[in-house]
């Protein structure tokens, strides 16, 4: 959105630190509210990279709020520790340290297994911190006395103490908080992060680990919440042992959603309306505890009527004025950009092994039984290198299971699978691709909330940082290669006019089209598509035919469809699949005047039905 | 005036559009059959009519009354089933119970005995769970699970795909006892031996498109149209 | 510490806590099941069933008029509940439903707070099962037993109406195929209405019937609410016999550990869904695919 000023939000959040200390007090913040804001701000920083980010919701986050609290904590009083940030670094990779543990077990699940599962440990690290660590933990006493801050510059000391010189101390832990998150989101794992939010299983598809990438989002949050829980000790100079309710999870989860989810400001946002909201109906308007029914009562409103919340309803707004604007150019560029001149030919990317010259994929034997149905028996399948085959078969003739299984997405009943002369029987589709094998689906499987150059971005990322990564710090536009292979992607699907439209805003032949780029990035050798012709009317069949034609240069591909007329130009061999079982194969020639072929498509015409 | 008729209908599925202005009508107590290749619209066009696809545009009048757009309840309520490709059986249900729930709402039933004995297989699998029913028996309970509803209009979308041939052949008995005794059907299939034994007239759909209609007995003259919409 | 009659009469608090999470988690999981939606309100419903009742019988004196008013108050809450909100949610991600379900469950508990304060109310058990009982091995509260018996004739009553009428069959098609019952004439979203309910009801009639055993707080739902996902991990989601199943596993394993040391009775709980997950990661009862 802003790209072209690198630094625009570090430097505004910047500004608006300092400033804070100026204005604030006008508007009625105490500095003892102000801080409370950014220790859930800081706390929220992490949750959003978690659930606005990832996707996922957790009602667990109080668990290590308090660890990374208590932890911190226990070292400054009953351990006797004097380094109050070195406490609270500990503080907080003890935090994380329990989020991967506890991440190992919550992300079996995913939907409200997830959450159902992150609430019940919340609560048990509550009792286990009233109880069975009582002697550590103060039980509901909790720990008094967390000293405040100090450092020593060798010619002088500074001490943080009360208000404002406190403020400056967590301010400063806020602002690091997000250059390290911004520079997270903004990294080619925070790309895949929303992408698992969007569509998991195609995230899956192109190639990533994202259990290894959810489990990396959890751990992040999980240090964050740490660290927050340490600052929240050392603002009150005490840490309560209701850091640990899940009350607590519950206020961070509302904060982020009035604040607006998937912004890392949404948290400060929500948390300043609370804390704001509690003060102001408390004191002002004499509402006792009927606070926070009206916190309840906004809250569900907007998550009813306001779905990005209040920062996300201030981004819709400010999209809406200058929105129109910036539609009107891509339009006029997408007239120019019709004549344009084809794109050179992708390559696809480099043998593993130059030495193999057998055919690409070998398939023998392959069975697949549903209980009792068979799906695919005994299928032999095989395809040269450079070859173009084509697959068609009746209805239930088990065209799609037999897709399935090459790319292993399902495992077969029995049979082996051998791309490359290795043997991929068994392997993950994760890993297949990873190898060079991929598929576009017959129903879009996109990225539906990013624009069509972030969908490219998260397929060419899998091939060129392989499954799985933690280059956390990196800056997308640092990866070597990414760029040109997007760019040269956008070209080839004929999308660089809508580059940076959403997904959502597309026709459908241009989704169509990025199904395909998708499947491209990945720079597959071999490329299944799976009625890449549906749902087209018959003038974007032809130019996707010439699509087709134009990515088949340097790579194999195995495509299915039912437009029989575009198939047969298209491709040179063609495989005929009846009942699960291959009936034949050959030329299109020969397939078109084979009586077997006939018959299984017309079902016997001229047979008699006995009544 | 016919028992159903469409005009103008467009039906999408999610912004993929498959349907484009078909027109098509059913005359009481007439077997239609509709053909096609895999993917030209011919399941999405019972479902739209069944109101489990909820068109975008046109008009479907059925028995007076214009449905275009209602739930499918209601759809149900005014005397349209719809059998499901997947049969759709209720796996925990045993078969009576499917057959029961499905009359609930009906004004008038079929006598569980008349299912019976139409379907005897039912009658002895009748505590049976629905999950342990073989193909065969599920889409005669899937059938069975229409026919209670003393249906004016019956729609079959694939009801012999996968099946053995003599099962199949139990079923277009049936399916012929039906027509006999004037149920109105619409079939959509893939046997065309099957379909042009049963049906009376046919209307071919390609890529969304209605491209042919007419009796079944002038196509069974006419290879060449077949050849053209549904060979290879 | 550990005696005979002392582990027979946790044995039998396992039951009696096993035997209410057993009913709130079958609310819980017929609604998950039909409608998709997790309810995160439906320990306030537990809670607004015990005030609702607590009111109704100060007004009446009778505790029988107080647990079907309590439990009449909640169905048609429930009701409310899904015709005006939960409704428009039915299309929108699961995370939305999460969170609008959580916010309806801090008003609800909010305004009870507003009513009747943050005290504890205490409602006494009625005359008849009051004081204690010789079982011949061991006394025993009086009306924790009846709770058993209670409890168990509401969860007949719900299988009942699960599998031998025509509403539990159309629930039990329901949570298979909404789809497919629409399609057989029968108008599912008044279903999803009544399962709404029908499941606000079963939490309803748990919290009044509870509410003798332990006095009455706003928060008394929250920590019910915990125990009633733990209860619906380990049983499988949407499956009413695994609700009754792992509610009666978590009731043994809260008592049994509470007899040790009550600190780790979570921890065992906790464990024990662990378990369940790594074995059988869609529980005990539970059908694949349902998340």
């Amino acid at each position: 959105m802003l790209k072209q000023r690198p630094f625009l939000i570090e430097t505004l959040t910047a500004i608006g630190l300092i400033a804070a200390p100026f204005v604030l007090p006008h508007l009625g913040f105490a500095p003892n509210t102000v801080n409370r804001i950014l220790v859930w701000g800081l706390f929220g920083l992490g949750f959003d990279i978690l659930f606005g980010f990832t996707g996922l919701l957790s009602f667990g986050q109080s668990a290590f709020y308090g660890t990374g609290g208590f932890v911190a904590a226990y070292l400054l009083t009953r351990a006797g520790f004097g380094n109050v940030l070195v406490a609270l670094i500990i503080g907080m990779i003890a935090a994380a340290a329990t989020g991967y543990v506890i991440g190992l077990i919550a992300l079996r699940r995913t939907g409200i297994y997830f959450a159902m599962i992150t609430v019940a440990i919340a609560e048990v690290f509550y009792f286990v911190e009233f109880n069975p660590l009582s002697d550590f933990t103060g039980g509901e006493n909790g720990l008094p006395g967390v000293p405040m801050p100090s450092f020593n510059l060798g010619f002088t000391t500074i001490h943080f103490t009360d208000g404002w010189s406190l403020y400056q101390f967590i301010a400063l832990c806020y602002f690091i908080g997000v250059i390290i998150a911004l520079r997270i989101v903004r990294s080619p794992v925070g790309a895949i992060f929303s992408a698992i939010r969007d569509n998991p299983l195609r995230a899956t598809a192109v190639g990533h680990n994202i259990h290894g990438y959810k489990l990396t989002a959890f751990v992040i949050a999980a240090a964050y919440a740490g660290f927050a829980g340490g600052l929240l000790g050392v603002l009150q100079a005490f840490m309560p042992p209701d850091a640990f309710t899940f009350d607590t999870s519950g206020q961070l989860v509302m904060q982020t959603a009035i604040g607006g989810r998937g912004t890392l400001f949404g948290p400060l946002v929500g948390a300043a309306v609370w804390l704001f909201l509690q003060d102001f109906l408390q004191a002002a308007l004499d509402l006792g505890a009927a606070w926070k029914l009206v916190l309840g009562v906004v809250f569900v409103l907007l998550v009813c009527f306001l779905r990005g919340g209040i920062v996300g309803g201030l981004a819709d707004l400010y999209r809406l004025v200058s929105g129109k604007r910036a539609r009107k150019e891509a339009e006029q560029q997408t007239e120019i950009g019709a004549a344009r001149p084809l794109p050179a030919p992708m390559q696809a990317r480099e043998v593993a092994h130059p030495a193999y010259s057998g055919p690409i994929l070998k398939a023998t034997g392959l069975t697949k039984r549903y209980g009792g149905l068979v799906a695919n028996s005994n299928v032999d399948f095989s395809v040269d290198q450079g070859e173009l085959r084509g697959i068609i078969g009746p209805n239930g003739a088990g065209k799609s299971t037999f897709f399935k299984m090459l790319t292993c997405e399902i495992a077969p009943t029995s049979g082996q699978i051998v791309f490359e002369g290795r043997d991929i029987t068994g392997l993950k589709v994760t890993e297949v691709c990873q190898l060079g094998l991929t598929k576009s689906y017959q129903v879009n499987q996109l990225f539906t909330g990013l624009t069509v150059r972030q969908n490219l971005t998260i397929a060419a990322l899998a091939e060129l940082r392989g499954k799985f990564r933690l280059d956390l710090f990196r800056k997308l536009a640092n990866v070597k290669g990414l760029s040109e292979q997007v760019e040269h992607t956008l070209a080839l699907v004929n999308l660089t006019a809508r580059a940076d439209t959403q997904v959502a805003e597309l026709a459908y032949g241009e989704k169509r089209r990025l199904e395909i780029g998708l499947a491209l990035a990945t720079s597959p050798r071999l490329l299944l598509l799976d009625e890449p012709l549906a749902g087209m009317s018959p003038r974007e069949r032809v130019e996707t035919v010439k699509l087709l034609k134009s990515i088949a240069r340097g790579r194999t591909m195995i495509i299915i469809d039912h437009d029989m007329d575009s198939l047969f130009e298209l491709v040179q061999r063609v495989t005929v699949l009846q009942e699960g079982r291959v009936l034949l194969d050959g030329t299109p020639e020969e397939i078109r005047t084979n009586a077997a072929v006939q018959e299984a498509y017309l079902g016997g015409v001229n047979g008699e039905i006995a009544a | 005036m016919s028992l159903i008729e469409v005009n103008g209908l467009n039906s999408y599925y999610g912004d993929s559009h498959i349907l484009f202005d078909v027109a098509m009508r059913v005359e009481r107590h007439e077997v239609v059959a509709l053909l096609g290749r895999n993917g030209a619209g011919k399941s999405t066009t019972l479902k739209s009519l069944m109101g489990v696809v909820t068109p975008r545009s046109g008009t479907i009048r059925f028995d007076g009354i214009d449905i275009a757009g209602r739930r499918s309840h209601r759809i149900a309520q005014a005397g349209m089933q719809l059998v499901h490709e997947e049969r759709r059986i209720f796996g925990s249900l045993s078969v009576e119970e499917n057959i029961v729930l499905a009359g609930f709402t009906a004004p008038k039933r079929w006598p569980l005995e008349r299912i019976y004995a139409m379907f005897p297989r039912l009658k002895e699998r009748r505590n049976n769970r629905g999950t342990e029913l073989s193909g065969g028996e599920q889409q005669m309970l899937a059938i069975a699970r229409a026919l209670v509803r003393n249906p004016k209009i019956i729609l079959l979308d694939e009801p012999f795909e996968g099946l053995a041939p003599v099962i199949v052949h139990d079923l277009v008995r049936a399916c012929r006892e039906l027509a006999a005794a004037g149920q109105t059907i619409v079939l959509v299939e893939q046997n065309l031996a099957a379909t042009l034994a049963l049906a009376q007239r046919i209307y071919i759909i390609n890529n969304g498109h209605i491209v042919h209609e007419g009796p079944a007995q002038e196509l069974k003259a006419q290879p060449e149209l077949l050849q053209r919409y549904l060979g290879v | 510490m550990i005696s005979w009659p002392n582990l027979v009469s946790q044995l039998f608090n396992g039951l009696a806590l096993g035997a209410l999470l057993a009913l709130i988690s079958s609310g819980l999981t017929i609604i998950y099941g039909t409608l998709g939606v997790l309810n995160l309100a439906h320990g306030a419903m537990f809670m607004i069933g015990g005030y609702a009742g607590f009111v109704a019988y100060q007004y009446t004196g009778s505790f029988i008029v107080a647990v079907i008013a309590g439990s009449l108050f909640v169905m048609l809450l429930g009701v409310l509940m899904e015709r005006v909100i939960i409704r428009h949610f039915y299309h929108r991600p699961h995370e939305d439903q999460l969170l609008v379900t959580f916010g309806l469950g801090i008003c609800f508990v909010e305004i009870v707070r507003l009513i009747f304060s943050s005290q504890s109310q205490v409602v006494s058990p009625p005359p008849l099962f009051q004081g204690i009982t010789n079982l011949g091995f061991m006394y025993y509260p009086t009306y924790r037993l009846a709770v058993v018996g209670i409890v168990a004739i509401a969860l007949g009553a719900l299988f009942l109406v699960l599998y031998r009428t025509r509403l539990g069959m159309i629930v039990r098609a329901g949570i298979e195929d909404s789809v497919m019952v629409d399609s057989l004439g029968i108008n599912v979203y008044r279903v999803f209405m009544v399962v709404f309910g029908i499941g606000a009801m079963a939490a309803g009639f748990a919290g009044i019937v509870n509410a003798p055993v332990v006095s009455l707080t706003p928060g008394v739902g929250d920590d019910i609410l915990v125990e009633t996902f733990v209860v619906v991990v380990i049983g499988g989601v949407g499956s009413f016999p695994g609700a009754i199943l792992g509610g009666l596993i978590a009731g043994e394993i809260i008592s049994v550990t509470s007899m040790f040391n009550p600190g780790y009775a979570y921890v065992m709980l906790f464990a024990a869904m662990t378990l369940v997950l790594v074995v059988r990661p869609h529980g005990l009862l539970g059908v694949q695919g349902r998340e």
